[in-house]
């Protein structure tokens, strides 16, 4: 894990309240200067209105929003140093692609010279051509859009910039391409990105940590690898992808028990606490057996289906009314055939325990 | 399901749609024809064509009163209403207030109003506040029925307006006033367009308010209404003429002028 | 003063407040006024008298009523055929002329702009005892045509005539509203044209046809210009016997109490149809 440089963005128990209903609940937080960090959380979670407060377009019920250390809550959008790039772009219709780019300096009476060297500067790092200065933006594709809308809210040189989900309404593979070059660009400036989305996987790829939000709060911040290997709820290792869930309960030490598959199932020993009720594998640690003896846990099914996804593939295994997915690197597919009986099984140190929550 | 029959489906569409568009243009056509005749008296088919009638209408001061007082009355209504119903417009569509839905059905109800009763209730109401009717109650009363028509034009513009535009201006460091002025105002500038030609248009043409709200001040479709009933006289069809053409011009003018400005913008002028 | 601040915290409000205002003023304020007048004894000029329910009594008993009637049978006329007349057209400008419906929507769109008495003049010029129809018919095969002006039937086709376009255009944006492929998937599913028609079209494109009727009865029972113009006084419709109450006679509280009936039967209807509707949805937000 990365350890938090100087911090520039801190929360103390912010909260917004829309009448009796909680949006943002007591969140704490601290990013640190030039850090990007991803807050994630599906549709409803309160991620919208967590950046909103602080771009400063919504003010928090309670609790502080500090930049560098000065209390901000009250100092409206237009007068904090940081921008932010909308979901929908929010780009002029009525301006040219360079006018959009000036937008912040005109605002700053930046002489016009000025402005347009700044601009151009802008649409050279940002790999668009010099003669879409002139160009309205209603014609621009959506890659080149998003392009300008980050070169907008880079031209003041905002200390941090905001990401409200820009990528949302782009096909995934333009997006795939975006992110990277998002995170070479937050190379290049240095600057603090905080970015929200609901894919975790986009949230992977280009942040430095990540924070997953659950009905207004913030369920577990981690670098991405520890929020896919250690996730630690049932909802953070469903959220990423794929997984296989066992509702369990104790069964002594290093070992529990499903009541539903009537099967008890050997643990790594560290991991049970109190709250860990599910244990979860992910398809790709599942594997199958010949004999059921040759992996400490294993459990008989019937092939019911298969699924080719690029470089894996992956069946899908029935066990009673329960669904197992078990994945395979395409070289070396599973020469079953649908409806046969099949044994799987796995290790228990590829598996985790979880809250069910 | 054949072709051909298909085909006939939308030769009937076809027909019909223009014996419709026949049908809405034949008393133009009437009222163009008669004002082109050099007889006292309109018969048809006619026998002398001249525009003897014509020279003496535009020349005649009385038609040119009228012309200014209607152009008075629309230009007046046209600035208030455009100024109400773009305000009306933001709160109608762009804003979320406690009472908007109950807002939007009340701005409907003057359009959803009989006209002439609306007149009427109109002069009851001036004449009991003691106000001297002229072309400015007129304009009063053309506001009411307006003003909300402008509204709802406005509206279906505000609609597809996004409001992160103005956050986005304000989050790059925007006052309220800048945001008014750089972005909101000219991204709505085609609906403040489309507004005032229609607030143009329908004040000009305006019968039924006129009537009984301008008292002795005479506009052109008062005027001509007068003289229908007086009797005939071929300086109705050359004014009632002039009047449609006047409007076909600007409504055609403003179109075409709109389609420019669209054009200008998009090629980034 | 804070909690008129607080009131107008809200945007919306305050940008809302001008044109309520207007219409508080210009609206709803004379029809207070109206309201209040039809309660006053005849030929007053005054809210400060004794109420009493008079007016509305003469004109049950002196038979007055019957020009609300022919009103809202001339209304309820109007609305009919116009249905009948604009859904061919309109269906044809949303689904088979193309590019050409922007330019026959103009077109359409023109009449609107013309005061309705310069137009119901024209047909009483193309209509008249030596005008545009008799004048063709004589010249062409020595028939003389019969009286058509001035009567019921000229009024109605007056109506018809003027408010065409209130009718045809939310028509038009109610048959806009059907999805193509709602059409299509049920063509797939085996309905016949005709069916695709009963089950869905008109089923989706009602909300256009229920404004339009509405906004072309409201305009039809407040018509005055046609039976004016056409009708050659021969049909009294109710705004005329209001007009006459308000201006020779003199005769404020009859008109009003006139004026009150043909806007309850109006804001009955309007009130009962726009209730249905969420304004947002037609007009498109979000």
């Amino acid at each position: 894990m990365n350890g938090i440089s100087k911090p520039i963005l801190q929360l103390k128990n912010v909260r917004k309240s829309f009448g009796n209903f909680n949006a943002v609940d007591d969140i704490n937080l601290t990013i640190g200067e030039g850090e990007f960090f991803t807050i994630v959380g599906p549709s409803g979670s309160g991620k919208t209105t967590m950046i909103r407060m602080l771009a400063g377009m919504d003010k928090p019920t309670s609790g502080d929003i500090l930049l560098r250390d000065k209390r901000i809550n009250d100092t409206p959008a237009n007068q904090r140093p940081t921008c932010m790039v909308f979901q929908s772009l929010a780009l002029f219709p009525h301006r040219t692609v360079g006018q959009n780019i000036e937008f912040a300096l005109k605002i700053r009476n930046v002489a016009p010279a000025a402005r347009e060297k700044r601009a151009r500067e802008l649409m050279q790092q940002l790999h668009l051509p010099a003669d879409y200065y002139g160009k309205n933006v209603t014609l621009c594709s959506g890659g080149e859009r998003q392009r300008v809308a980050l070169a907008r809210a880079l031209a003041f040189d905002p200390q941090i910039l905001f990401f409200d989900e820009p990528l949302s309404a782009i096909d995934y593979k333009l997006r795939k391409t975006l992110e990277k070059e998002l995170k070479d660009i937050h190379r290049e400036t240095g600057k603090t990105f905080v970015y929200i989305t609901h894919s975790l996987e986009e949230a992977m790829v280009m942040s430095d940590r990540i924070g997953v939000m659950r009905r207004g709060k913030l369920i577990q911040v981690g670098s991405p690898n520890e929020i896919y290997s250690a996730p630690r709820s049932r909802f953070v290792s469903e959220f990423m992808g794929d997984v296989n869930v066992i509702p369990v309960e104790s069964n002594g030490a290093g070992s529990v028990r499903s009541q539903a598959l009537g099967a008890a199932f050997k643990v790594p020993a560290t991991s049970i606490e109190a709250k860990a009720q599910c244990l979860v594998v992910r398809p790709e640690f599942l594997r199958f057996l010949d004999a059921p003896g040759d992996a400490p846990n294993s459990l008989k099914g019937v092939l019911y289906n298969e699924y080719a996804l690029g470089s894996r593939i992956q069946y899908q295994v029935r066990i009673g009314e329960k669904v197992f997915l078990v994945e395979k690197l395409r070289q070396q597919p599973f020469k079953g055939k649908l409806d046969d009986e099949v044994i799987i099984g796995w290790d228990p140190e590829n598996s985790i325990m979880v809250a069910d929550e | 399901m054949s072709d051909s029959k298909y085909s006939v489906r939308h030769i009937l569409i076809g027909v019909w749609t223009a014996a419709v568009l026949i049908f809405v243009f034949l008393p133009s056509a009437t009222i163009l024809l008669a004002s082109m005749t050099s007889s006292r008296y309109f018969t048809f088919p006619i026998t002398k064509f001249g525009f003897d009638w014509w020279s003496k209408t535009v020349n005649s001061f009385e038609v040119k009163q009228l012309a200014i007082t209607s152009l008075t009355i629309a230009a007046t209504v046209t600035v208030i209403a455009v100024v109400l119903g773009f305000f009306g417009a933001l709160a109608f569509a762009r804003y979320d207030w406690r009472g908007r839905k109950l807002y939007q059905k009340f701005i409907l109800l003057p359009i959803f109003f009989p006209q002439s009763v609306l007149g009427l209730a109109l002069l009851l109401w001036f004449n009991a506040l003691g106000f001297n009717l002229s072309w400015k109650t007129a304009v009063l009363a053309h506001l009411v029925w307006i003003a909300p028509v402008v509204t709802l034009v406005m509206a279906i513009q505000v609609y597809s307006f996004d409001p992160s535009l103005e956050e986005a201006a304000n989050d790059l460091g925007a006052t309220r006033w800048q945001t008014f002025r750089e972005v909101t105002l000219p991204v709505l500038m085609p609906g403040v367009f489309s507004g005032s030609l229609f607030a143009f248009l329908l004040s000009w043409g305006n019968f039924p308010l006129s009537l009984f709200t301008a008292g002795s001040d005479n506009t052109l479709p008062k005027y001509l209404y007068a003289k229908m009933v007086a009797g005939y006289t071929p300086g109705v069809p050359v004014l009632g003429t002039i009047s449609t053409a006047a409007a076909a011009v600007v409504l055609f003018g403003g179109y075409a002028a709109m389609l420019i400005l669209t054009r200008n913008r998009k090629a980034g002028i | 003063m804070s909690a008129l601040n607080s009131f107008f915290a809200q945007p919306g409000r305050r940008a809302a407040m001008p044109i309520l205002v207007l219409l508080l003023l210009g609206f709803v304020a004379p029809l207070i006024a109206v309201v209040g007048f039809s309660f006053m004894p005849p030929r007053t000029f005054g809210l400060f008298h004794e109420p009493s329910l008079e007016n509305y009594e003469k004109i049950f008993s002196d038979n007055t009523y019957v020009s609300l009637l022919w009103s809202l049978g001339l209304a309820s006329a109007t609305v009919v055929l116009l249905a009948l007349i604009c859904y061919p057209v309109a269906y044809g400008l949303v689904r088979v002329f193309g590019r050409w419906s922007t330019v026959l929507t103009l077109l359409f769109t023109i009449p609107l702009v013309v005061s309705e008495n310069i137009r119901l003049y024209g047909w009483v010029l193309f209509f008249i005892k030596g005008g545009v129809l008799p004048g063709t018919l004589k010249t062409l095969f020595g028939a003389e045509m019969g009286d058509f002006l001035f009567t019921p039937a000229a009024v109605l086709f007056g109506m018809v005539y003027v408010y065409l376009p209130f009718m045809l255009f939310p028509m038009t944006l109610g048959i806009a509203m059907v999805p193509n492929q709602m059409r299509e998937a049920a063509t797939d599913l085996g309905a016949s044209r005709w069916q695709v028609f009963r089950e869905v079209e008109l089923p989706l494109s009602t909300p256009g046809l229920m404004i339009g009727s509405l906004l072309t009865f409201v305009l039809a029972i407040g018509a005055i210009a046609e039976a004016k113009v056409l009708g050659g006084q021969r049909i009294i419709p109710i705004t005329h016997d209001i007009e006459i109450a308000f201006t020779y006679a003199q005769n404020w509280p009859l008109g009003a109490a006139l004026a009150v009936l043909l806007m309850l039967v109006v804001s009955v209807l309007v009130l009962a149809v726009l209730r249905r509707f969420d304004l947002d949805q037609i007009l498109g937000k979000r």
